[in-house]
């Protein structure tokens, strides 16, 4: 008989069995074995784990050895730790309040980022099948290299794709058209700028934006106008909008048909109004076949569960994606719009990240935090153990199994920790507005909806257990004979090295942290003071209307009057966020089959003098046209290069079809957010009629007087609207909005992560002072200076700060730096963060412990001696 | 009646339990059952019948003397009691009572 069952499985069976059941059982299993294993061994084998598995039931299971639990819990024994356990909490107030605020802290830190990741991911979750909403980007090949638009041609013919149900065309917008100025009954000279979106009737049945009263599908008819709720408060009071007719521009009649419910804030597309299509096309004087030639946003919605890729796929087949739009090198990608929120980066037509980082960066401090508290919560525990070791010892002696100190210290915890739960979520509810406004986000989230509560226990259940659960097992293993004689309780070596492990963790977490906001704080600065090129200081950007344009030229001359006004310029976009890339460049010279991707700007006089470029060759634009051909241009140094021109005055190039030549060069300059490439420039002159915006750059230090002077010119020239206008640094500001809300978070998170450090060397310090007093005192006897005595207590947190650092520094390296990839204009690593960090940390802990240790170096060491 | 509920599968044990007297134990009956009716069951199912039974009152056990076949493990032996008999026999006797009820038409299926 040499085959025998698989031994694990016997194992198995013998450890789970009744004892009293396992002979027969087992042999029962055994006899079967050795039947099949005769013709089979290894089916037999197979037989035996099955059978083994199958005995596994609650009858045959062996009961725990029930003597510890049942007998030693008891009410009373409860009764007793929750008194033992609020006496302690009271005889040591600033320890316990350490314990607590440390958590409450961190608690609140994490709620707080739990919150805004629970915003952030509900972004567009309110729509029916969230998950069936479609936005069509397209990707344009330019040099080899994908350029994402989050627009698609609105030609897009979706019909031949059985899974699409609707599309709609969305054009929004933060300028004219889609901000519009309405006016309040009665009131004919006041404007209210509110922004909304056009599109068509398939709107509604894509999205859910429910529409509270009126007629429920405005969009049916080209004359309807819809308003949100609180839009119709604000221009109609509590008055019935519905009916009422609005001029849009003051010139076409539409009427409010529907008022709809006001747009949640966490939806992509954020509207005030709506209006058909057919009403874009009006006011911007389009024909229809002028307006689908245009890009514009398009979203599908699927009739059924397709997968994106697929639906990518059949978008980039034929007959969707036309000869035209091959020809012109694009492709498509079907992107579900609840991803768009958090991923909308795209490079070189692949996915890559967007807020989501920020989100993952978010989650990272979150766990760090809660696990630097937990650690703390641990260490002081456990240095605390030495104070209560005799009451170990007495409850050991009078019988207490280890069972039974573990419930009593694991309940401690678990008080205490509940203790700084509650007020933690009673914090977090308080601070939340206090938090929203700080990020600039208005997070409609609550701690007490949905699954949230749930898994707030289970966090509570968690952290009580981490926090708990290592402390009762090293408190609950003294031995009580040595605890009474006093000895193990200065010599517990493997948890004074866990402590520092601990410590170490917990500092490599906190100086990590405070690093990485170093760094984050080193590139806003970087990205804010960088030289641009281009000047954002003093300059008022101005949206005029029709009329102001029309004037355009008393309102210049009319503001020149003024020595605080430097100039006035006009252009069709503004320069420090420029939108209108082409690839339609054509040079002579230009290599075959390529592209390149140009910026282009409309402007009028004197754009390069109010923003304070650099005229290097050439000349600029004069009244008179020299060139009656051509179209005169003036370029970036960047365009000259890379067009390749040895003379650059005079040389002739082509935009699409129109011919130009270059008449000046300026100097390069950054037209967008820093996160992408500059590129180069062509300005051409630009009929003012079409500009939509006017700059005014006005002296430094004026600004209050300058305002006041465009207000009162503007108002003279163009009484009817009330002027809409921007500071150039805002703007600026505005381009890094995720930037700064996260620099704002990360600040507070670092602050809350170096208080809970913090508290965790204080608590340690002085744990660590009050154990070493007597060695202290001797050490003073033999004549030990104050000095020497304090640097034997830094020594050891010196050698862990050193040990943190080390261990930080490579984690930390590797996130920056790939967070920092992120800009194509960035910070080269910056290495004395880290050494300040370092020094700091010592600094602040040596400070620490001086100060805490202060009382117990002075006092008298006979006293300290003395006492027993 | 009510007292000696049982169901189908305890049924099909208990009586084999009955059959194999005296060699009743786990295999046994798993094997028997196989045989005679064409169930194969696991033994795990077996076993949680018979203590079943066992709880029940109807059959009662004793540990054999040990055997070499089990790696020299004892088998526990089943045998039926008293009220195990009684449950039979009141099963079978309700079986029958309500087997000759059935009107003679009832079953004549030849002529459908």
């Amino acid at each position: 008989m040499n085959v025998k069952p698989p031994r694990w499985a016997n194992k198995f069976l013998q450890w789970y069995c009744r004892p009293e059941l396992l002979e027969e059982i087992q042999g029962d299993a055994y006899e079967l074995f050795e039947r099949t294993s005769k013709e089979n061994p290894r089916k037999a084998k197979r037989q035996f784990v099955w059978n083994v598995v199958r005995f596994f039931r609650l009858k045959n299971i062996r009961k725990p050895k029930s003597s510890l639990t049942n007998n030693t819990i008891t009410t009373a024994m409860l009764h007793n730790i929750f008194k033992v356990a609020i006496r302690h909490f009271f005889r040591q107030p600033a320890h316990s309040l350490l314990n607590v605020v440390g958590l409450t802290v961190s608690f609140v830190a994490a709620f707080l980022i739990f919150l805004w990741i629970m915003y952030e991911r509900s972004y567009d979750q309110f729509h029916e099948q969230p998950d069936q909403i479609y936005k069509v980007l397209s990707h344009v090949e330019a040099n080899g290299d994908l350029t994402t638009y989050d627009v698609a041609d609105s030609h897009l013919d979706v019909s031949s794709i059985p899974e699409v149900a609707k599309k709609a065309i969305v054009i929004n917008g933060t300028r004219w058209p889609n901000e519009l100025c309405f006016r309040p009954e009665g009131k004919s000279t006041e404007c209210i700028y509110i922004s909304g979106i056009y599109t068509e009737e398939s709107f509604h049945s894509i999205f859910n934006y429910p529409i509270i009263s009126g007629d429920p599908n405005p969009l049916g008819n080209p004359n309807n106008l819809a308003i949100s709720e609180k839009t119709a408060t604000l221009l109609y009071g509590t008055e019935n909008p519905i009916g009422k007719i609005v001029k849009i521009d003051d010139h076409f009649e539409v009427t409010i048909a529907s008022v709809f419910k006001d747009v949640p804030s966490n939806s992509t597309i954020q509207f005030d109004f709506l209006l058909p299509l057919d009403v874009f096309k009006k006011i911007r004087g389009l024909s229809d076949e002028l307006f689908y030639s245009n890009f514009l946003p398009v979203f599908l919605k699927t009739n059924s569960e397709i997968r994106g890729d697929l639906l990518t796929q059949k978008l980039n087949e034929s007959p969707v994606l036309t000869e035209r739009a091959k020809a012109d090198k694009i492709s498509y990608t079907a992107y579900p719009l609840t991803e768009w929120r958090l991923k909308s980066k795209f490079e070189n037509g692949k996915n890559a990240g967007g807020r989501i980082e920020y989100v993952k960066l978010f989650l990272v401090i979150a766990v760090l935090l809660i696990s630097m508290a937990i650690i703390n919560f641990v260490n002081l525990s456990t240095a605390r153990a030495s104070t209560r070791s005799k009451e170990i010892g007495i409850r050991k002696t009078t019988g207490a199994f280890r069972s039974g100190i573990i419930v009593q210290f694991i309940s401690e915890s678990f008080l205490v920790v509940v203790f700084a739960f509650i007020l933690a979520i009673g914090v977090t509810h308080l601070t939340l507005p206090l938090f929203s406004s700080l990020i600039g986000e208005s997070l409609n989230v609550s701690l007490f909806s949905g699954w949230v509560p749930l898994m707030l226990f289970a966090f509570l259940f968690l952290v009580s257990l981490a926090a708990g659960l290592y402390p009762a097992i090293i408190m609950s293993g003294y031995e009580p004979a040595k605890v009474l004689k006093g000895e193990l309780s200065t010599r517990n070596l493997g948890a004074q090295r866990m402590r520092k492990v601990l410590l170490v963790a917990q500092l490599s977490a906190s100086i990590g942290i405070i690093i990485f906001s170093g760094i984050l704080f080193q590139q806003l600065s970087f990205i804010t003071h960088k030289n641009l090129g281009i000047d954002r200081e003093n300059i008022l950007r101005i949206e005029p209307t029709y009329k102001l344009l029309k004037q355009y030229d008393a309102f210049k001359n009319e503001l020149l009057k003024h020595p605080q006004i430097k100039s006035v310029t006009a252009s069709n976009a503004n320069p420090l966020n420029l939108s209108g890339r082409t690839t339609g460049v054509k040079w002579q010279g230009m290599p075959e089959n390529s592209s390149a991707t140009f910026q282009i700007l409309g402007c009028n006089y004197e754009l390069p003098e109010t923003f304070g470029l650099k005229l290097l060759e050439g000349r600029l634009f004069t009244p008179q046209t020299l060139d009656t051909i051509n179209t005169e241009v003036i370029v970036s140094e960047e365009a000259v290069k890379l067009m390749g021109f040895k003379e650059p005055i005079g040389s002739m190039f082509s935009i699409g079809d129109a011919n130009c030549v270059i008449i000046g060069v300026v100097n390069d300059f950054h037209t967008e957010s820093l996160r992408n490439e500059k590129l180069p420039v062509v300005f051409y002159m630009h009929p003012i009629l079409n500009c939509s915006s006017l700059f005014v750059k006005y002296e430094q230090g004026a600004t209050k007087q300058s305002f006041e002077i465009i207000q009162s010119v503007y108002n003279k020239l163009e009484p009817a609207f009330t002027m809409k206008y921007s500071f150039q640094d805002e703007v600026f500001d505005t381009m890094y909005k995720t930037e700064i809300t996260a620099s704002r978070m990360v600040m507070l998170f670092t602050v809350i992560s170096i208080v809970i450090a913090i508290m965790g060397i204080v608590g340690l310090a002085t744990y660590n002072v009050i154990k070493r007093k007597k060695e202290i005192g001797i050490k003073r006897v033999f004549g030990a200076s104050i000095p020497n005595i304090f640097l034997m207590l830094s020594k050891e947190f010196v050698l862990i700060i050193v040990l943190s650092t080390l261990l930080a520094m490579p984690f930390t390296w590797y996130s920056a730096s790939q967070w920092l990839s992120g800009f194509i204009y960035r910070i080269d690593m910056p290495w004395w963060i880290f050494v300040s960090t370092f020094a700091v940390i010592c600094i602040l802990t040596i400070l620490i412990i001086c100060i805490q240790g202060f009382n117990t170096v002075k006092t008298n060491p006979t006293k300290t001696l003395r006492s027993e | 009646m009510k007292g000696y509920y049982l169901g189908e599968l305890e049924e099909l044990v208990l009586l084999t339990v009955g059959v194999l007297f005296p060699e009743a134990y786990g295999v046994s009956v798993m094997d028997e059952i196989d045989k005679q009716v064409g169930r194969s069951l696991n033994i795990s199912a077996v076993h949680s019948v018979l203590t079943r039974l066992e709880d029940k009152g109807f059959l009662k056990s004793k540990m054999s003397d040990p055997t070499e076949e089990r790696g020299g493990r004892r088998k526990r032996i089943f045998l039926i009691t008293a009220s195990g008999k009684r449950a039979i026999e009141e099963v079978n006797e309700i079986r029958n009572q309500l087997y000759n009820q059935i009107p003679k038409v009832a079953l004549q299926f030849k002529l459908a």
